[in-house]
């Protein structure tokens, strides 16, 4: 197997996008899906003490298979510790000990700012969505935060209809302003599509690096506000073969991730 | 007087119309025999609340027993949005519920106040967003923002919850009402001490004795408690650690037939109506699906070290 294999579909190159950002010895708190996806593709690779846990009340999990919500039956039994929500959201989370959050939504804007409670008026709505759960908190409180969407105009917008999520809300200084722990704040929105960083200065997503397949000039056709391209953008490194066996042998053998090309993330 | 009672006894002597309910749960111990007969029993008016929302608590909804929701969440979970509660919010089917939104950090911190008795918390999530932004029955009780005291930082207060029920479904329990839970916690010991009275549903009842093998698994103590029920199975289609698992074909057949608001009259015709208590519901739920469906959703015994207090 070469060190690229590119027999990979498009989930899984996320994921690893996702895993290459958490580093040895962070605490993550993980949704299902990507998030847990991605988490125990660092575990297995370059981040072997990676500690994960979900907001339902679970640090260090060791599920026989996937688990299909946060508050899934395989969490249970193997788990280190099992408390509730004020124990991971309360004690970790707003405690200050969690380095790394994956969160998803409806809408995303280029501040990061995520949306998961309503389109169209919150009074009248188009649609209502769930509510924020926990990504309220974890968008607020752990120091990086990952967000994984859908690349188009629907899902990336140039403002959201409901600030659900902080992300660096109108600007530079803002989090600050509102007494959010400093340091805190999205990293990487990663699409289907691409990689975008936030700057520093202006805390505006840039594109990064765009996925094998598409260029910079599609990437910056599908994103609805006017994306800044970095000076050294790059493809993105597709997943390595390692990446692969780990996600096919170890973590998804029943390959559920196939689930995210029928959502769109192709 | 004895608390143990049937659920229908439990919910009728106390649950009242207009009352403001806990009603534990997180995928894991949805306390749903309780839930029936909540709806069974046309209560009207309620409030109710708890972190991450699911089915059951779409369900209270959609059959009209929801004046009120001070919630976080609520989808089906794997199955996506909730269909009764979209309806009630985009169509006022079958009426609008009034919903004032929280996060999974703010609102166990409220029950948590009003299990210490303690007047608000101050919690450092929601600023800066819309969230502040939206408030309904509770005004501008909803938060408060003000100067820390000690260094004059920003800082968001939110009132304490007190509950004048609360409903749970544990493994086991005594006949006084000691309760003892284990598995992913949610915010249910919080929302049980909560509440001004707890309805403690449970996989079985035990001794005395067995409560005290393992003291510290019990999660609310007898006086808190008014009722106890014993409803085996009591959580389907949740699940209950080590007894059983979630049981996702039925969430499917949950939310196809919640897709309409006809659906869901014949599902509760079907589930709720036309079963007297749980026990028919069980027996209704062999009948239809097989006994090696109900089956295969037990759990098999996995223990651990046996605990030992002794000194």
């Amino acid at each position: 197997m070469s060190n690229h294999p590119d027999n990979y579909i498009k989930p899984e190159l996320m994921a690893c996008c996702g895993a290459r950002e958490i580093k040895d010895g962070d605490i993550v708190v993980v949704g299902t899906g990507f998030p847990a996806m991605s988490a125990n593709i660092a575990r297995y690779t370059h981040a072997p003490d990676a500690m994960l846990m979900q907001e339902s009340g679970v640090f260090d999990a060791r599920p026989a298979r996937p688990a299909l919500s946060v508050g899934d039956p395989c969490l249970n039994p193997g788990a280190a510790m099992i408390g509730g929500l004020t124990d991971v959201m309360g004690m970790f989370l707003q405690g200050g000990w969690v380095d790394v959050g994956f969160l998803a939504g409806s809408q995303i804007d280029k501040y990061g700012n995520i949306n998961t409670t309503v389109i169209g008026d919150y009074e009248q709505p188009k649609s209502r969505l769930p509510g924020s759960g926990g990504a309220n908190p974890i968008g607020s409180l752990a120091r990086r935060v990952l967000i994984i969407a859908l690349h188009n105009a629907r899902t990336l917008t140039e403002k959201v209809d409901f600030i659900t999520t902080p992300g660096y809300l109108d600007g530079p200084g803002a989090r600050e302003r509102w007494g959010l722990p400093p340091d805190t704040g999205p990293q990487v929105i990663i699409t289907n599509k691409a990689v975008m960083r936030f700057d520093k200065e202006t805390k505006e997503a840039y594109l990064e690096s765009y996925h094998p397949g598409t260029t910079v000039d599609e990437v910056v056709k599908l994103t609805p506000w006017e994306l800044k391209v970095s000076e050294d953008v790059h493809e993105t490194e597709p997943p390595r073969a390692e990446e692969i066996r780990v996600i096919r042998e170890v973590i998804d053998p029943h390959r559920m991730i196939q689930i995210y090309e029928k959502r769109g993330y192709v | 007087m004895g608390k143990v009672m049937t659920t229908a006894d439990a919910i009728q002597k106390f649950v009242a119309d207009g009352e403001f309910l806990f009603i534990g749960g997180y995928i894991c111990r949805p306390p749903f025999a309780a839930i029936h007969e909540i709806i069974r029993q046309k209560k009207r008016d309620l409030t109710i609340t708890r972190s991450n929302a699911a089915d059951d608590f779409d369900m209270l909804i959609g059959a009209g027993c929801v004046k009120r929701f001070i919630g976080t969440f609520i989808s089906l979970g794997l199955y996506g949005l909730a269909r009764c509660y979209r309806r009630s919010i985009e169509k006022g089917i079958p009426h609008k519920i009034e919903l004032e939104e929280y996060t999974n950090l703010s609102l166990p911190l409220m029950l948590m106040a009003g299990a210490l008795g303690m007047p608000f918390v101050p919690v450092k999530d929601m600023v800066g967003t819309d969230l502040m932004n939206i408030k309904s029955f509770m005004g501008d009780n909803k938060y408060k923002m003000i100067k820390s005291p000690f260094d004059g930082s920003p800082v968001m207060l939110v009132p304490a919850l007190r509950p004048d029920v609360a409903i749970i479904h544990v493994q086991q329990a005594d006949e006084d009402g000691n309760a003892q839970m284990w598995g992913i916690g949610g915010d249910c010991k919080w929302g049980a001490n909560a509440a001004r009275k707890v309805i403690v549903s449970c996989e079985r009842i035990v001794s005395r004795e067995t409560i005290g093998k393992d003291p510290s698994r019990t999660i609310v103590p007898s006086f808190k408690v008014v009722a106890v029920t014993e409803e085996p199975f009591g959580a389907h289609p949740g699940y209950t650690p080590g007894f059983y698992d979630a049981d996702l074909s039925y969430g499917y057949l949950y939310k196809e037939a919640s897709n309409t608001v006809e659906g869901f009259q014949a599902f509760l015709d079907e589930w709720v109506f036309g079963q007297k208590d749980r026990t028919e519901y069980v027996n209704h739920y062999i009948q239809k699906f097989g006994y090696a469906q109900y089956k295969k959703l037990q759990a098999k015994f996995d223990y651990g070290y046996p605990v030992s207090y002794a000194y």
